[in-house]
């Protein structure tokens, strides 16, 4: 016979940990996040007297407006990049290479150091005195150094695009790596080219595989803070080091936890129309 | 021959490394036959039937379709189409898509595929069925599906990789009939692969035995169930008790031979085997025996034994019987008429045979 009070009770002592971990990780600081936003700065303490000044002052100035659309295009770009540049790769790991696990290992290579020492890596390669300009230099390409290569956005795209590479990779992988053989022989059986193929069944296929590696680059490259701020310049600036600032120098925690909520809606609204157009997308092709 | 051989397979082999897949294999399909390759598996049928299709090159050896040598003819520009054994059905497209799929892309109206593919899932009993998904379907439908999108393409051959090995075996027997009945109405040659020797039987015009990568006999199932070319085909093909037999004489049609159990017997030469010489070994099918308590009037042979085991099959019996001189039990197989089991273990029997049933199989491998 089934006892239902210790089954009960067995479900809240398995999902207890689980409800702890989200209430204390992620409901609290979200819901303090909230309130500090409709609360306002002082000069030196916090009145919490509640009002939506932040939010007219975030919509209001055109400083946040132009870091915000930038943040969410310097993603968009990252994301495309990396996305375009992992495909093939994955492509070639599933469905070309022989030794599958060998170069997955490889490509979790820059795993194996500090992200800050490859962003460091990334100004030693790009910089002023840097490798590439060095080289050029000395091989008589160019006779003074690129100045575009470092402190923009190029810089920022760049880094990023290197740095989630492999997070891109693995998902689109995992989805390649899934189909069955016999439908890619059933498509060439009906007559398609490898082309036709390719757009009609391994891309369809997956892109569910598409959609998580471009929400996993792009909902953290958005809030990205050390990127920009190491190799970003005054061009390459991004939402969070605006919000870092009101954190910090600034001393404005209300408008920063304003700025971090609505750095968060607008992740979550591109992420949504993302995903409904990319699957609405590929419900139209036959 | 007048008739115009569809497919014409010279000397095709195929090699995987060391491993032989396919070897020395010459093969003529008629234009409108339903022709099977019937082995065990691992014998290399799938690897013959993709080499057909243009998924695998042969390694030597020629393959014409229609009059065509197919020598650097991609698969998707062969006049075949394929069954595939996990029916490969695309899974993010509706039935009406996956049937469609084939037919779009070349210029065809909208109106036509829609004609098409409404002709073709009618046919194989699906219609309306188009939205569907194909998550939504049963093994049998996506069968069905995968028939529909392979015959909507009109092909010259359809090929059919193990296409009811995924059934259950009330459906497999459905569509055993329902494939042939298909390919008979629309007049296209079928190849099928399998490993089931009844349904080969059932279903074919022609079978093509295959072991180890060789093709070992071809014949039409009545053929080959009564005249099989060696002891490995006839083991294959149904049930056969093998005796040693000794040739006293040979003449035109017939041979001479005495066996242990059943003495000296003229049997009819089987125009399968080469000539055996003097040990040759001869098979007799278990429903060709006639088994009794007294000895049996009218045969050409009786022999006595004792039963060692009863194997009741429902609409047969099997009587295992032990015979002096015979190694092995002989197998002999009694209709169900009367829903008795006459014989108990241990019982004394006789069984007797008519000479006419007695297979010549050639050369005695064992001996040799
Ligand atoms: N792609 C391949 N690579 C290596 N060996 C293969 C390959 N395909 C088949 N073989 C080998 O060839 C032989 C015949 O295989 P197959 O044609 O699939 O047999 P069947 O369909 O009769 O079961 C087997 O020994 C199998 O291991
Ligand atoms: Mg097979």
């Amino acid at each position: 016979m089934v006892n239902f009070k210790s089954e009960a009770s067995r479900g809240i002592a398995l999902s207890g940990p689980a409800t702890l971990y989200v209430g204390l990780l992620v409901a609290a600081p979200l819901a303090i996040l909230v309130a500090y936003s409709l609360w306002t700065q002082t000069y030196v303490s916090v009145d919490r007297t509640v009002t939506l000044a932040n939010y007219r002052e975030a919509f209001t100035d055109p400083l946040v407006r132009y870091l915000m659309i930038r943040s969410v295009l310097i993603a968009g770009a990252v994301t495309l990049f990396t996305v375009a540049l992992a495909y093939p790769i994955a492509y070639f790991i599933a469905l070309k290479a022989r030794r599958k696990t060998l170069w997955l290992l490889l490509i979790t290579i820059p795993f194996w150091s500090s992200y800050l020492l490859r962003v460091f890596a990334w100004k030693l390669i790009l910089g002023f005195n840097g490798v590439l300009n060095s080289a050029l230099l000395s091989i008589g390409v160019i006779d003074t150094p690129l100045t575009f290569l470092l402190y923009n956005e190029f810089a920022v795209v760049l880094t990023l695009a290197h740095a989630w590479a492999p997070f891109a990779i693995l998902p689109i992988y995992v989805s390649l790596q899934k189909i069955d053989l016999s439908l890619l022989e059933a498509a060439t059986d009906l007559g398609n080219s490898a082309v036709q193929r390719f757009l009609r069944v391994t891309l369809p296929l997956t892109i569910p595989g598409i959609i998580a590696a471009c929400l996993i680059i792009f909902i953290p490259t958005v809030g990205d803070y050390v990127t920009p701020s190491l190799v970003g310049g005054s061009d390459g600036k991004m939402i969070a080091n605006l919000i870092q600032v009101q954190f910090g120098a600034a001393n404005n925690w209300p408008l920063g936890a304003t700025l971090s909520l609505l750095a968060m809606m607008s992740v979550g609204f591109v992420a949504i129309v993302f995903v409904l157009a990319a699957s609405g997308l590929g419900r139209r092709i036959r | 021959m007048t008739e115009q051989n569809i497919i014409q397979l010279r000397q095709i082999e195929k090699r995987f490394g060391k491993v032989v897949a396919v070897s020395k294999f010459d093969l003529d399909l008629r234009a409108g036959e339903f022709f099977s390759l019937l082995g065990p598996s691992g014998c290399g049928k799938t690897t013959a039937l993709r080499m057909i299709a243009g998924f695998q090159e042969p390694t030597s050896g020629k393959i014409i379709i229609d009059g065509q040598d197919m020598d650097g003819i991609p698969a998707n520009q062969r006049p075949t189409n394929m069954v595939f054994q996990s029916y490969a059905i695309f899974p993010h497209l509706n039935v009406g898509n996956n049937v469609a799929y084939g037919l779009r892309g070349k210029g065809i109206s909208k109106a036509e595929i829609d004609t098409r593919v409404a002709q073709a899932l009618e046919m194989v009993e699906l219609g309306g069925l188009q939205s569907r998904g194909a998550t939504e379907l049963s093994g049998g439908q996506r069968q069905r599906v995968a028939l529909a999108r392979s015959l909507i393409m009109r092909p010259k051959v359809l090929l059919l990789d193990e296409p009811l090995s995924a059934l259950d075996k009330k459906l497999r027997e459905q569509m055993q009939f329902e494939l042939r009945h298909l390919q008979q109405e629309l007049g296209i040659t079928f190849v099928m692969v399998t490993h089931d020797q009844y349904e080969a039987m059932t279903m074919s015009d022609r079978i093509g035995v295959m072991f180890e990568g060789r093709l070992v006999q071809v014949d039409a199932p009545p053929t080959l169930y009564a005249k099989p070319c060696n002891n490995e085909v006839a083991s294959f093909i149904g049930e056969m008790n093998f005796f040693p037999a000794e040739v006293k004489a040979e003449h035109a049609e017939s041979l001479t031979i005495t066996t242990p159990c059943f003495g000296t017997m003229e049997i009819e030469r089987n125009p399968n085997v080469a000539t055996g010489g003097r040990a040759i070994e001869v098979g007799i099918r278990p429903e060709q025996l006639e088994i009794s308590a007294l000895e049996p009037e009218g045969y050409d042979a009786t022999t006595q034994g004792t039963v060692r085991n009863v194997a009741f099959y429902g609409e047969n019996v099997h009587y295992h019987v032990e015979v002096d001189g015979v190694k092995k039990p002989i197998a002999a197989s009694v209709p169900n008429y009367f829903h008795t089991v006459d014989y108990r273990q241990g019982d004394t029997v006789w069984l007797g045979v008519q000479s006419a049933s007695v297979i010549d199989l050639g050369q005695d491998q064992s001996k040799s």
